[in-house]
Formats: structure tokens, C-alpha cells, sequence
């Protein structure tokens, strides 16, 4: 009969012991660190006490005895040389650690590629993707300064843009003033991963904010506010900026100057509700006035939402845009429409760096479409990210693209299949 | 001198009752007791704040405290258990996640810094105390007195639900 109680009482501590060892951490190279972090902060202690020691026996009549580190209210006056010497020791780290303005910082992103299509006339093979290299200086406590420049491999040599290009004076959550080139706040996309592809899960951008595309107005010249909006929870932010709108290239700002006497103004609204960590959602308005080269003038507005959850396990963007055009002088209206779902989850196997992805894009546009050339397309993209190390990843991706029939018979192009392989990283 | 059966489970059941107090208290200390405080510069006009809020902080999505006091957050090295805590509880991100957030961070433009790195707990209590605006995050064994620990969600560590442990 006593054999079950003994058998069960050592099974409940093997049970116990095996249970809190799965609650530990297993790694080795983390146990040697924390007890040596454990060793620095006893070094510390030491350290400190020896100061406390010395500084106490320096000072007249103290007593011999090793002064406590951290006083009471109620210590003897004889440790004031110890808190002044502790003081002086602080405001010597705090100086090192203190922004010395300007502080230039530098980041660079890059990738290289691998492509290979089905089109007839095309070829496979590798090229350089986008270098991208980002400065941002703090030029006082409330003042910086950030600019954004890419190399595009071409056949001849490198194009060089100047991506982003502005000054930010901060006053405080609720507004900051901007002046210069910026990423016009349209969308989700446009503004969160801007032109480095390690940013974004995805070997190429949606095409509605392709970079040298027309749907959306990638930059802007002129000024931009933005800031918090104090709502509690809801986590209410804007952006409103003014400047030159489309140039005489419509996928171009117009940086040497404004095309028209009409100004260009956006206004964004998102929310990144407290109770929904990782969730974002908004909209943005944009107002224009286009003149093309050949002569005829447009009124534009762009309207776009967007709804976003970036945990990434799962990740979801979804992101619509409407664009109308209407001829000034006739009144004919055109409005095109394109919007793209992309869904990821980052696996929870290998420190969850492995991410497959799927995103759809849709974009429609009407034959009496006047100021774009007419490009609608259907697209599908499936692919798998893995992160090498933090600052650097692989992505494999199968793209399936087809320009869809529209309105008047227009005839569908051949279907698309492309194969794209790239490494992105930041450095 | 033989030993019987007996004697053997005998010897096993009081190692059994003298370990697994000793276990209890090696490894299993109370949970209030490793609760991580959030301490601030004596100046930060903030007593209480709250879970979402201290997140918003430590995301950089609120930079100031008020127009004249920017928010200067300061996080332990990897591998320290505020670091943990604040990497599991407040982000809920991995180390790697952790980092690329504070790069595309500044890539936006949105800030001009990560998070100050600091790598014991007495040079984190002596940031804290001389920078203006400083915020941190101190295994609540080693909050010094005087410290200024701002509640969160209304809570001190050591209470029943403070969530930061």
C-alpha cells in the first residue's frame, strides 16, 4: 500500500524540477551574460563603496566607517562630499550620453535581385536594386533635419533622386512644422516604408504607390503639420501639408518650382486605438490642380482609406484609393479606383523570422481616363521572407500579373508570371 | 551499517520536503517580488500613468511631456530582465522586431534616435536622477530610495495585478 503514495511524491518532484527547468531560459551564451551583467552591477556596488570610503576619510573628522551609498534623509553631514562626488560622477556619464547638436546620423539601405518572366523579349538575370541612403541630423532639442537619397542602377550609370529633403521644427506631440520634399501622406504605404525594401515585407511596392508611378503623388514640395489630436484611446493623428502638387512630369513634385498659381493640399486622419495594439486605420483627401505639357488642365481629388494590423502574426494592410479627374474645360470625369490586400504571419519557428505572404492588387481605370496611361491590371503575388539576422533579409517571390479587359472590348493583355529573388538589408 | 529499503524512502521523503521549500524559494520567488518599476526624472510632471500609455511613451509616439520637457527614454542591454519584461509586456516584440522597429522609426523620420542603452542599473539610476525627461525601467529590487516610481494603471509594483512583471 505504501508503495504508491512514495512512487507519486517522486514523481511530483521529477514533475516540479522538469516543469521549472522549461520555464528557464536554455541558452547558455544568455546565462553567461546576465551573470555578468550580474558581475558589473557588483563591481558597481563595490566601486561605489570604495569612493564613498575614500571620500569619507578625506573629509575632516569623518568617521573611518564606510559611508552607505545611499543615505537616509537622516544621514550624517559628513556624507555630503560622497553625494557631491556621486553627483559630479553622473553629470560626467549624463555628458556623455547627452545629443551633441548637430548629431548626423546615417543609415543606408540596399538590396540586390534576381528576376526571371515568361514575356516574350525579356531576359532573366540579376540587378542592383535601390541604394538608399538616409541622414538625419538633430540640429537643437526641438529642430532636425532628414533627407533621403537613391542610386537606380541604369544602363548608362546611376539616376540619383532626392527622395526626402526637410527641415522638422517640433514643438511639442501635437505639432510639428515641416519644410521641404516629403512623402506625400497618402495612404499606408507612402509613408511607413518610404524606398527602403528591407522595411517592407514584400520584394516590390503595391503598384498604386509604385516609385516613378502616376496613380498616387509620391512627394511633395511645401510644408507639412502634423501631430497627435488629443482623443484618449482612440490615438487620433493628422498630417495636413500644402505644396506645389504634380509638376509638368505628373509623377514628379515639381522641385524647381510649381507649374500652376494652384497649390496642392492633403489632409490625413489615422487612429492607432490603445485597446487594439498593432491595429491603425485612416483616410486622406488630396486636392490638386494638374496642367499637362500639351495644354488641357485637371481638377484632381484623391481619396483614400486604409486599415492596417502590423503585429505581424498576423500582418494585414489593406489600402483603397479613388482618384477623379475632371477636365476643366469640358467637364469630363474620370475616376479611376485601385486598392491591394497583402496578409503575412511570421511563423513562430526560428525566433519567428520566417514570413509568408500573399497580397492582391486591383487597379481600374476607365477609357475616358485622360491624364494616366491606361493600365489596368489584376496582380498576385505569393512569397516567403526570412530575416537572416536583424538587419537583413531574403525574399522569394512568385508574381502572377494580368492587365484585365475593361469598358469598350478592350482586349486583355497575356498574362504575367515572374519569378523574383532578393536579398534586403540596412546598414 | 546496511540500509534498508525502508530507510532509503525515508531519506528520499524528507529530501523531498527540505528541497522543494528550498526550490520554491531559489526560483520560484513571489512574482510582486520581480515586478519592474517605471521611474522618472524627479522634474516629469507624471505620477500615473497608464499601461497603454506608457507603451505610447516607450514607442516614441508621445516625444514630449510637455512643450519644454522631452520624453528621454533609456532601456536596459539585451539580456536584462527589464529589458524582457519591456520587450514582452510593452512592445511585444522580439529582440529583432525590437530593433528593426527603432530603424524604420527613424527612417520615417519620426525620431532622431533609438532608445538610450544602458547597461547596469546604477548607471541607470544615476541617467534617470540628472537628465530632465528621463523614463526607465527598474527591476523593483533595485529602485533606489527617493526614486520617483509613477503608478501604472493606477498600480505600484508589488501590488495584485500591477502588470508590468
Amino acid at each position: 500500500m505504501m508503495r504508491r503514495p512514495w512512487f507519486f511524491m517522486m514523481a511530483m518532484l521529477f514533475a516540479a524540477s522538469f516543469a521549472n527547468g522549461q520555464d528557464t531560459p536554455v541558452s547558455d551564451q544568455a546565462e553567461q551574460i546576465k551573470a555578468l551583467l550580474a558581475r558589473v552591477e557588483l563591481l558597481e556596488k563595490q566601486v561605489a563603496e570604495l569612493k564613498a570610503a575614500q571620500v569619507a576619510s578625506a573629509a575632516p573628522g569623518a568617521p573611518a566607517a564606510a559611508t552607505p551609498v545611499n543615505p537616509a534623509p537622516s544621514a550624517q553631514p559628513s556624507v555630503q562630499p560622497v553625494r557631491e562626488s556621486q553627483t559630479q560622477t553622473a553629470q560626467e556619464k549624463v555628458r556623455q550620453l547627452e545629443t551633441q547638436y548637430p548629431s548626423l546620423q546615417i543609415r543606408g539601405f540596399a538590396d540586390a535581385d534576381f528576376s526571371a518572366t515568361d514575356q516574350k523579349g525579356t531576359v532573366s538575370g540579376f540587378n542592383l536594386g535601390e541604394l538608399d541612403l538616409h541622414v538625419a541630423s538633430a540640429l537643437s532639442r526641438k529642430i532636425s533635419y532628414f533627407a533621403e537619397v537613391t542610386f537606380n542602377a541604369q544602363p548608362t550609370g546611376y539616376a540619383v533622386e532626392v527622395e526626402r529633403n526637410l527641415i522638422r521644427y517640433d514643438y511639442n506631440d501635437y505639432f510639428k512644422l515641416s519644410f521641404g520634399r516629403y512623402h506625400t501622406p497618402i495612404g499606408y504605404w507612402n509613408t511607413t516604408f518610404h524606398h527602403g525594401t528591407w522595411l517592407q515585407t514584400t520584394v516590390d511596392r503595391p503598384n498604386l504607390v509604385m516609385d516613378g508611378g502616376t496613380f498616387t503623388p509620391i512627394h511633395t514640395v511645401g510644408f507639412l503639420a502634423e501631430g497627435n489630436i488629443p482623443s484618449g484611446g482612440l490615438g487620433l493623428s493628422y498630417n495636413f501639408g500644402v505644396g506645389n502638387g504634380r509638376g509638368a512630369l505628373i509623377e514628379r513634385p515639381g522641385d524647381a518650382g510649381d507649374i500652376n498659381n494652384n497649390r496642392a493640399w492633403v489632409a490625413k486622419l489615422f487612429a492607432r486605438p490603445a485597446k487594439a495594439y498593432g491595429l491603425e486605420l485612416g483616410g486622406s483627401v488630396y486636392r490638386d490642380k494638374i496642367t499637362l505639357p500639351t495644354g488641357p488642365e485637371y481638377r484632381e481629388w484623391i481619396y483614400s482609406a486604409y486599415l492596417t494590423w502590423t503585429k505581424g502574426a498576423p500582418e494585414f494592410l489593406g489600402e483603397f484609393e479613388n482618384v477623379n479627374h475632371r477636365n476643366i474645360a469640358t467637364n469630363a470625369v474620370a475616376n479611376s479606383d485601385a486598392f491591394y490586400t497583402q496578409f503575412g504571419y511570421r511563423l513562430p519557428w526560428f525566433e519567428r523570422s520566417v514570413k509568408p505572404y500573399y497580397r492582391f492588387e486591383y487597379t481600374h481605370m476607365p477609357l475616358s481616363e485622360q491624364v494616366f496611361a491606361y493600365q489596368p491590371r489584376v496582380e498576385s503575388i505569393a512569397g516567403l521572407r526570412y530575416d537572416i539576422s536583424s538587419f537583413a533579409a531574403f525574399k522569394l517571390e512568385y508574381r502572377h500579373l494580368a492587365s484585365h479587359a475593361a469598358q469598350g472590348g478592350n482586349p486583355a493583355q497575356p498574362a504575367l508570371n515572374a519569378v523574383f529573388l532578393q536579398t534586403a538589408f540596412t546598414f | 551499517m546496511t540500509y534498508t529499503l525502508k530507510d532509503v524512502r525515508a531519506f528520499l521523503a524528507v529530501g523531498f520536503f527540505l528541497l522543494v521549500p528550498i526550490h520554491n524559494f531559489s526560483s520560484g520567488q513571489s512574482s510582486r517580488d520581480r515586478d519592474v518599476a517605471v521611474v522618472v526624472n524627479d522634474d516629469t510632471p507624471v505620477d500615473d500613468l497608464g499601461l497603454a500609455e506608457v507603451r505610447k511613451v516607450f514607442l516614441g509616439e508621445r516625444q514630449y511631456w510637455n512643450a519644454k520637457l522631452p520624453v528621454v527614454l533609456l532601456i536596459r542591454a539585451p539580456v536584462a530582465r527589464e529589458r524582457d519584461v519591456a520587450l514582452r509586456v510593452i512592445y511585444q516584440m522580439t529582440e529583432t522586431q525590437f530593433k528593426q522597429y527603432w530603424v524604420a522609426k527613424i527612417f520615417r523620420g519620426e525620431v532622431t534616435g533609438p532608445p538610450r542603452i544602458v547597461y547596469s542599473n546604477d548607471l541607470q539610476y544615476e541617467l534617470v536622477s540628472a537628465m530632465p525627461g528621463a523614463i526607465a525601467f527598474v527591476d523593483s529590487r533595485n529602485v533606489h530610495p527617493g526614486a520617483k516610481v509613477v503608478r501604472v494603471d493606477g498600480m505600484l509594483p508589488g501590488d495584485k495585478n500591477y502588470p508590468l512583471r
